[in-house]
């Protein structure tokens, strides 16, 4: 593995038992990311994004589990380590979560437990890794805190989740993924429930610390715009796979499967004017249980051919980093 | 946050008072000539009219219902309870024999109850759709189904008769007056009152657990690498507990309710049997302090819920006095 790349995922699958049906959730997955650097994930809902990202750290829900893949971790002092292979909620896995790799998440509302004050809320993750007095935990978080733009970040340490608006919870839980410095940050969809001018702040913010702390960022998302602001590769997923993969500008430039045209066209953009018919995707995502021969996306796709229906497509890499998984590029470039 | 409980405090005063008029009035309903309560039958055959009239006007059977209710509740805070009208003692003598043999009871009971009711709860919620979980909620309903009289009865004839490990009922031996010497009496009788309790907080309690651990803080709780212990205990629940103070609480007066139950099958000298006595013998003096002392435990109980809640939930203490952001 590549001295830059702090996280690698190949080929992870990850399966859901539901009642008597197994889900796909993640089918296939692989991925590189890089040191300093920010990966987004894009896709629709249930298109697996934020069961991948989930999958790293093994925070899963208890039907859910890795049944193929690796997922390895360059850690802070140098060591590659396979992650899923550790217990579910065991010791290994636990060292890395919050230390190594932490998470924010959708809703800053629910993210905060309502009966303990915020500041012993971000303490509770550095008192768990290191070894340090509570007072200093304090003056280490109300200093982080401060860093991340709360006013009277001593006083607001002792107020509970209710005294705070959405967004400075939101602040409240990137000080709590930071507090340990860590390696990886994955956020998921950290600005979808908030308001627009928030979320600006709050996008802004994680620059901030991603250039001070030279962290990773997986950011997770089904926010072209906020794609296109914040990172420098992306992937785009359908029904838990990979369609395509490269940098933010060839992706978003020259954009090849059909899947992320469609996506790109239902964008809406300001000054489109009235009158004009914002594109859709024709159909529904289909059931994630039900067995697929061909390429998933043959049913909703305009430039299908006969091969799709019966053929999975696999993946054509066009240029540097730039991967699709289409037939109409097959046989192309490499 | 004092504000906030003066002002629960005071609300008490109406309540009861309204309370006191429903059991006073409610009980004037109670058909028949209470001259024929007060009076054996065949004194009452031997006495003439003129005696009746006098007896009547003695006892103030002539005044209005009026008057009759502002005397009667001015005795009672005075701390005057009246007489048993059929065993003509003083009522305050007879509950001070006999409540603090309840609230030993029912405070056992309770203790008792609330311990495993929390754990098994914890436990079913934990190891959700397990063995565990499943025979835990078996037995769940069959706490909840069967009445306590029936298990009260199995309990005396295997543990009493059977086995002859615990008295069959009372609540002491003779020179046995220490709190020490009477515990073998109040095992069982404790014991069958927690039973449905239990059932019923278990249930309560693996709900909420099961509501909370699908709360967005558990999660992250879980991306901070805290173990399970501390996510289901510090986070889960402490959270989960929330509700379950309440139900603990509101549930008292079933709690009640059961020790009339309870005392009756174990022969068990408290209020519960008392009542039963006296309202088999329209001892309605008895009868109307009873309830009325069930209904002050029940209101106090209330008050107590909205201290804890506040005690136990951030957002009901502070938000009582100062604006959430």
């Amino acid at each position: 593995m590549n001295k830059d790349i702090v996280l690698k995922l190949e080929n992870l699958q990850t399966k859901f038992k539901v009642g008597k049906r197994i889900v796909h959730a993640v089918n296939d997955v692989s991925f590189e990311l890089k040191s300093g650097t920010t990966l987004g994930v894009v896709g629709e809902s249930g298109c697996g994004k934020s069961v991948t990202a989930h999958s790293v750290i093994q925070l899963l829900p208890k039907n859910g589990m890795i049944t193929k893949g690796s997922v390895t971790y360059r850690s802070k002092a140098g060591e590659l380590m396979e992650l899923s292979s550790y217990k579910r909620n065991g010791k290994d896995i636990r060292q890395i979560r919050g230390q190594e790799i932490a998470m924010i998440f959708q809703d800053p509302m629910a993210s905060l437990d309502p009966v303990y004050k915020i500041g012993s809320q971000i303490a509770e993750n550095l008192l768990e890794h290191e070894k340090i007095s509570k007072k200093e935990a304090r003056a280490r978080v109300v200093k982080l805190l401060d860093e991340l733009g709360i006013p009277e970040p001593d006083k607001r340490y002792d107020d509970y989740p209710h005294q705070f608006s959405g967004g400075m919870k939101q602040r409240v839980m990137i000080a709590t993924a930071m507090i340990c410095n860590p390696n990886i940050l994955i956020a998921d969809e950290p600005t979808t429930a908030l308001d627009v001018t928030i979320q600006a702040q709050i996008l802004q913010l994680m620059n901030e610390v991603q250039k001070e702390h030279g962290t990773s960022i997986i950011m997770i998302t089904h926010n072209m715009g906020i794609i296109a602001e914040t990172c420098d590769e992306v992937a785009v997923m359908y029904m838990g796979k990979i369609v395509e993969f490269g940098l933010i500008e060839q992706v978003f430039n020259d954009s090849k499967h059909p899947y992320t045209k469609a996506l790109l066209k239902s964008v809406p953009v300001l000054g489109l004017g009235k009158g004009t018919k914002l594109e859709s995707i024709r159909g529904t995502t289909p059931d994630a249980s039900d067995a697929y021969e061909g390429c998933v996306f043959e049913p909703r796709c305009d430039s299908a051919m006969a091969i799709c229906k019966s053929v999975e497509p696999g993946e054509t890499c066009l240029a540097d980093a730039h991967c699709v998984r289409c037939h109409l590029y097959e046989g192309g470039s490499k | 946050m004092f504000k906030y409980f003066g002002i629960r405090l005071l609300a008490l005063i109406p309540k009861l008072f309204i309370i006191s008029i429903i059991i006073f009035l409610g009980l004037q309903l109670v058909p028949g000539d209470p001259i024929s309560r007060t009076v054996p039958p065949d004194k009452l055959a031997e006495m003439d009219e003129e005696k009746v009239a006098l007896l009547r006007e003695k006892l103030g059977l002539n005044d209005t219902l009026f008057e009759r209710y502002g005397k009667w509740i001015g005795d009672i805070f005075k701390g005057d309870f009246g007489y048993s009208l059929s065993t003509h003692g003083e009522i305050n003598k007879i509950i001070a024999n006999r409540l603090p043999a309840t609230l030993e009871l029912a405070a056992i009971g309770l203790l008792f109850a609330t311990i495993f009711g929390l754990l098994f709860g914890f436990i079913s919620a934990i190891k959700q759709r397990t063995p565990i979980d499943y025979s835990l909620t078996t037995l769940g309903i069959i706490g909840i189904s069967v009445p306590q009289f029936f298990f009260g009865l199995l309990a005396i004839l295997f543990f009493g008769i059977t086995l002859k490990w615990l008295p069959v009922g009372g609540r002491m031996g003779v020179g046995e007056q220490a709190f020490f010497d009477r515990i073998q009496y109040l095992v069982l009788p404790s014991f069958i009152l927690g039973i449905v309790y239990i059932a019923t907080l278990m249930r309560y309690t693996r709900g909420s657990m099961l509501d909370v651990m699908g709360k967005d803080y558990i999660k992250v709780a879980r991306s901070k690498g805290l173990s399970e212990v501390n996510v289901n205990i510090k986070h889960g629940f402490r959270n989960a507990l929330i509700p379950i103070m309440v139900i603990i609480i509101m549930r008292l007066p079933y709690l009640v309710a059961g020790t009339v139950i309870i005392e009756t099958v174990f022969n068990y000298p408290g209020m519960g049997s008392m009542l039963v006595f006296a309202i088999s013998g329209t001892d309605l003096p008895i009868v109307m302090i009873t309830t009325l002392l069930i209904a002050v435990v029940i209101l106090l109980a209330s008050f107590l819920v909205d201290v804890l809640s506040a005690l136990l939930d951030p957002r009901i203490r502070l938000g009582s006095d100062k604006e959430g952001a």
